[in-house]
């Protein structure tokens, strides 16, 4: 029988979903992933997590508790420590898996894998086969079902491009048929942690909402790499995280380019990378005065009632500047 | 060039001694107050944590006060530390001031390589009286730090309340203005002198607590409301777990104490996550083992690498039967709560430490 393997739908769920698993498929094993963001998900995390823990994490650890119940034999939850080169994550990532086996107890075996770029990518050579020896004794098939993985991993992030949201491109990648949302009259670039907004229960449908209202959604992913490369080149010394550089290297580029009608940023509580990008951002917006600019913070108390309004009240301020509003 | 920099504890009686014997002019940041933090928190951004806050009000006060010139130290992450000096000097830019702002960089931790770049701002100080300068400042705040650590257990046992704290001020201050090594020496001994003679109560039940955390936390007591007062105050011996003097000795020694940080935490963390969080989790294994009454955690609000620390010591306080106590402070933290709390930290210890008496 083959083993299972539970893969969280939180974090970096919707930034690498389907190479996991490829890879674990292709090493015989079957993936299963927890249920779809609700309450009980994120009450279980806030119940496990100390109260200042931001809210993706206190969501993660809900999704790892939800796979708890589902009887799998691992669950996989990597300590992605960059991916880039002389690039990190956020702190929480280089000890996620510390932080789960602290906080949750009675817990099928963790795959901990490394995900380390930081001085290339040698490290990964051994730590695939140390993880993939876990399911076959089989190094050729191992590197094989690493080399597959990466091939989904490029698919993935074409699709993505072509302007589909990385929650619409998994779906894509599991068979399902979509339409590019490249429609709306308002261009509006939505820069935040994928995590921050692909989990509609926690950004309260956000994308959506601004597809409904007539909005052309641009996010992080789906710009292009040298777009965001030449937006970083003017940072003042080169940032050590690289979503936040990626954040602030999109923005960057929308001042110069100015190809939107208007820039979200949005964040967690208490986020400690994007306090200092938000702000380094929402100043080289306010000094250059030409793209409106609207910072959105979440965590598990925000009402859908206060976002709604916040959201309209920009939609009306783009339109207006567009001329189709009169004052 | 009027030199200035930010505050953190006994920082500002090193770089003073260091820049002042290469005849550099220095303008000291005046002391940390409300009204420093009150500036800061004005123009920072809302999430950012305590340290940037002061800091940047530091700054102010400086530039308003005739400094010029700004040193700021860096990082390369994953800590948000490492870009604190290039947000800061966009917001001062808005704010209209015309400074030069100097961001040193530790390029790998490495002292020589650190000293070198410090010295291609200053083209006209020759290499030797930099260094002079530099080992007196060092050796400054070496005896600084070992006249802090006596009085983190001494001023358990004062006579009279507040008296060691005055004796301490008053002879840091002598420490500051010393002039030579052997002047230096001689502060000292008469300094700890002084401490004992105050300091002669005896308690049945002596408690003693370790204080881990953030650095910048631990070492600016402005920004802990002088937490190691206070529970010295109440009776209680307290050990800090980092001083300037082992964070620039560990800086240009690495390796020795990562691995023994390493060991420590190994089952609870495995790796440096950025800012102090592995030395926390560290300290708290370490303490724990060393049989101390209580682990006092103290950290900057939204400081990720504490948080994650702080989910796994309250395991280590249950695997290792320690009580340990995690505190966050911001601009906000009133001072009365935090009492409240430390007093009944203490009266927990010391329940516990006559649970065990009677058990034997």
């Amino acid at each position: 029988m083959s083993k299972k393997v539970g893969i969280p739908k939180g974090l970096l769920y919707y930034n690498f979903y389907p190479m996991w698993k490829a890879f674990f498929e292709e090493l015989g094993a079957e993936v299963v992933t927890s249920s779809d963001t609700c309450k009980k998900i994120i009450d279980d995390g806030v119940k496990t997590c100390v109260d200042e823990t931001c809210l993706p994490v206190k969501t993660f650890m809900g999704h790892v508790i939800d796979l708890k119940g589902k009887g799998v034999d691992y669950i996989f939850v990597p300590r992605v420590i960059s991916v880039e080169r002389r690039r990190y994550l956020c702190s929480k990532f280089l000890g996620l898996p510390d932080l789960v086996r602290n906080l949750i107890s009675d817990l099928p075996p963790i795959i901990d894998m490394k995900i380390d770029f930081y001085r290339g990518d040698d490290f990964m050579k051994k730590e695939i086969l140390r993880v993939g020896k876990l399911f076959i004794n089989d190094i050729s098939k191992i590197k094989g079902a690493y080399e597959k993985s990466l091939k989904m991993q490029r698919t993935f992030e074409c699709i993505i491009r072509e302007g589909f949201s990385n929650t619409e491109a998994i779906k894509i990648m599991e068979g399902e048929k979509l339409d590019a949302n490249t429609k709306g009259d308002l261009k509006i670039a939505l820069l935040a942690h994928s995590y921050d907004i692909m989990d509609d229960y926690l950004s309260m449908g956000l994308i959506n909402r601004l597809k409904n209202m007539g909005a052309y959604v641009l996010t992080t992913n789906m710009i292009e790499r040298d777009k965001i490369e030449k937006g970083a080149s003017k940072l003042q010394k080169d940032l050590f995280w690289n979503y936040g550089r990626d954040i602030l290297g999109a923005g960057k580029y929308f001042i110069e380019s100015e190809d939107v009608d208007g820039v979200i940023s949005v964040s967690a509580f208490g986020c400690g990378p994007d306090s200092i990008t938000e702000d380094l951002l929402e100043r080289d917006y306010k000094r250059d005065g030409r793209i409106p600019f609207m910072s959105i913070t979440i965590d598990e108390h925000t009402g859908e009632a206060g976002l709604n309004t916040r959201i309209e009240a920009f939609i009306d301020l783009l339109r207006w500047r567009k001329g189709e509003i009169m004052a | 060039m009027k030199i200035t920099y930010p505050h953190m504890g006994s920082l500002n009686m090193i770089l003073k001694t260091m820049f002042e014997g290469i005849n550099v002019e220095v303008v000291e940041p005046p002391p940390v107050t409300n009204k420093t933090l009150s500036i800061g928190v004005k123009y920072s951004p809302e999430f950012v944590c305590l340290p940037y806050k002061i800091n940047l009000g530091n700054f102010i006060e400086a530039l308003e006060n005739g400094a010029d010139t700004i040193i700021m130290l860096g990082g390369i992450g994953p800590c948000r530390f490492g870009y604190y000096g290039q947000a800061q000097k966009e917001t001062l830019i808005d704010l209209g001031y015309k400074f030069n702002m100097i961001i040193l960089d530790p390029p790998h931790g490495r002292l020589v390589d650190f000293l070198k770049e410090l010295s291609s701002y200053f083209p006209d100080v020759y290499w030797k009286d930099a260094l002079k300068a530099f080992i007196f400042a060092v050796q400054k705040m070496i005896i600084a730090d070992k006249f802090e650590k006596k009085l983190l257990i001494l001023r358990a046992h004062e006579n009279r309340s507040g008296i060691t704290t005055k004796i301490f001020e008053d002879y840091m201050e002598k420490i500051k203005n010393a002039k030579n090594k052997k002047e230096l020496d001689s502060i000292y001994k008469e300094g700890l002198e002084k401490l004992r003679q105050n300091a002669t109560i005896k308690r049945e039940i002596q408690l003693k607590v370790a204080l881990v955390g953030e650095i910048y936390l631990m070492l600016e007591p402005f920004s802990n409301l002088d937490i190691l007062k206070s529970l010295n105050e109440l009776g209680i011996e307290v050990t800090k777990t980092d001083f300037l003097s082992d964070y620039l000795i560990n800086s240009a020694f690495k390796l020795p104490q990562r691995m023994e940080f390493k060991k420590y935490a190994h089952g609870y963390l495995e790796r440096d996550i950025g800012g102090h969080g592995l030395n926390t989790v560290a300290n708290t294994v370490k303490y724990a083992e060393k049989n101390y009454d209580g682990i006092i955690q103290i950290f900057p609000f939204t400081c990720t690498p504490e948080i994650v620390a702080q989910g796994i010591i309250a395991k280590v306080s249950s695997d290792k039967n320690i009580p340990v106590m995690s505190l966050s402070y911001d601009e906000k933290t009133g001072e009365a709560g935090y009492q409240t709390r430390l007093e009944a930290f203490k009266d927990l210890l010391e329940r516990r430490r006559l649970k065990n008496i009677k058990k034997y």
